[in-house]
């Protein structure tokens, strides 16, 4: 194809989303829906996931050291739990710190701490993080067979609601957006083929004088590209806008740190994914669309002839 | 040129054999008037003549391409040999009379210079060079028969293929598109031209091919009642 038909081609393109402008509006409608749709639904799932992860990072694990343990085992068992797989990070807290913690906490209670005098009852610790939650058991066993290690405590209950929570999250969010992106393809794509039905007649003028099939589908991929990037562009702001005024919403009230979260990931942060990932699917989903629905009318007209 | 060697073509969903056994052959610069009766196969014969069908049975030769042979790819470049004027114009509405025009030249990737030549002379040819800028609803049916007369011509075709281009326009205006034609004709294109007006054909004579139930009934030249008046 000569540079001049290609101009011609895509400036054919461009003029037809104004000439077919109803049907090209109803196009640019669809997929606006669409993508604000399975958009939505994805900025719902990873928000939740974040939450979760939030929660997950404040949860801790001690590891109780034993009663006679020497300073330098103490240094070198820090190591040896910082190089265990799905451990994030080792933190030590000695019993004097733990005991004078204690004593803060207890204050109402200073009686008994005088009655022990300078006596510790408790035991250095390892503060830890895991990276994975739902490998929380296995995590657990390596470090109770550790050699100078007392006992181990976690919040089980805790660990497990949380990890069927993300399962349940991920299943129900998945199935959604898996559910919307079928319903949204069929919706566009009997969109695209009324759209192309309704322009049957100017294609089968163009085969009568030769047009090649490239040459009667290159402007119908341009429309489709031109109609998925405008729907991209509006469903960026639309949704900037929602998530925008949700997040000031609950941040007015606090609502998240309400109950113990405070995590929605802030716009501002993922505005260019959120803005790229809608124009190019978009984009590809209308350019497609459009010469998929055109091809198979062609190859219609073919068999039909 | 075009030859139909022994040519039957049977329409499977209603059983209607539209054409049965058709030999003709029309040399390159004839002028020729197909005619005959509502569902006689004049369409069909079309049909054929632009590989929008196939035959069940026998040739089928174009401008040196044996359509029974003509593989699917290489359709468009046959159709570009040949032009044709359909009696409902098929013209694109939503683009301008030289758009019509030109889209023809710019489907065979013409350089713009050509296109820029060539679409004003075939619209002077037709008498439409006024209206370049109309958009075909804005034409009267006579101007629109015109514009994609020179639709037709703009690529300088070996044969022009007229099915029923004086149906929807008035007697006077019928006339002058026939002696357009002739005016073609005499260039050197070859016409094929399907008409009902049997008085029209009366009138200026020449080769007439007439079907009847699906065969040609009769293919002679006769002399016009306009030459004999002369």
């Amino acid at each position: 194809m000569k540079l001049s038909s290609f101009r011609y081609l895509v400036g054919q393109g461009f003029d037809n989303v104004w000439k077919n402008r109803v049907m090209a509006f109803a196009s640019f409608c669809v997929l606006l829906v669409s993508l604000l749709l399975v958009g939505i639904a994805v900025l719902f799932y990873v928000n939740i996931n974040a939450i979760i992860g939030g929660i997950e990072d404040k949860n801790e694990v001690i590891v109780y050291l034993s009663e006679l343990i020497t300073d330098e085992r103490i240094s070198a068992l820090g190591d040896e739990l910082l190089a265990t797989d799905n451990i994030a990070s080792v933190q030590l807290y000695t019993k004097e710190e733990a005991f004078e913690d204690l004593k803060a906490d207890m204050s109402d209670q200073a009686i008994v701490f005088e009655s022990l005098g300078d006596d510790n009852p408790l035991l250095d610790a390892y503060r830890i993080r895991v990276s994975d939650i739902s490998r929380m058991d296995e995590t657990l066993s390596i470090t109770r067979n550790m050699a100078d290690v007392d006992s181990v405590r976690s919040p089980d209950t805790f660990v497990e609601l949380l990890t069927e929570v993300r399962r349940v999250v991920t299943i129900v969010a998945v199935a959604i957006i898996i559910a919307l992106l079928i319903v949204s393809m069929v919706i566009i794509s009997n969109t695209t083929r009324a759209s192309v039905f309704s322009r049957r007649r100017e294609i089968s003028i163009m085969q009568s004088v030769g047009a090649t099939k490239s040459f009667i589908r290159f402007p119908f991929f341009i429309e489709g590209m031109i109609n998925g990037f405008m729907a991209g562009v509006f469903a960026t702001i639309l949704t900037w806008f929602a998530y925008d005024s949700l997040v000031d919403l609950l941040g007015r009230f606090d609502v998240l740190g309400t109950i113990g979260l405070g995590n929605v990931i802030p716009f501002s942060s993922i505005y260019l994914l959120v803005m790229v990932s809608y124009i190019v699917t978009g984009s590809l989903i209308g350019a497609f669309g459009s010469v998929l629905s055109t091809r198979v009318h062609l190859r219609y007209r073919a068999a039909n002839m | 040129m075009v030859e139909l060697k022994n040519v039957s073509v049977k329409y499977e969903s209603t059983g209607v054999e539209a054409l049965s056994d058709v030999s003709l052959k029309v040399e390159d610069g004839e002028f020729a008037f197909v005619i005959g009766r509502s569902g006689a196969g004049k369409s069909t014969l079309i049909k054929l003549l632009l590989k929008e069908l196939d035959a069940n049975s026998g040739e089928v030769y174009v401008n040196g391409y044996n359509l029974t042979k003509l593989k699917k790819r290489k359709v468009p470049e046959f159709r570009r040999t040949i032009g044709v004027v359909f009696q409902d114009y098929r013209l694109i509405d939503t683009m301008t009379v030289y758009e019509n025009i030109a889209f023809v030249l710019r489907v065979i990737d013409a350089p713009k210079k050509q296109i820029r030549k060539r679409v004003p002379y075939v619209m002077s040819l037709v008498g439409l060079q006024d209206k370049a800028d109309c958009y075909p609803s804005e034409l009267s049916g006579g101007e629109q028969q015109r514009c994609a007369l020179a639709r037709a011509l703009v690529n300088d075709p070996a044969l022009l293929i007229a099915d029923e281009p004086t149906g929807n326009v008035d007697p006077e205006l019928a006339y002058e598109l026939v002696e357009l034609l002739q005016g073609i004709n005499a260039c050197g294109t070859t016409i094929l031209m399907v008409t009902h007006a049997h008085e029209m054909v009366r009138h200026f004579g020449g080769r007439i091919i007439n079907i009847s139930e699906g065969e040609v009934v009769f293919d002679e030249v006769i002399g016009g009642t306009e030459i004999e008046a002369q």
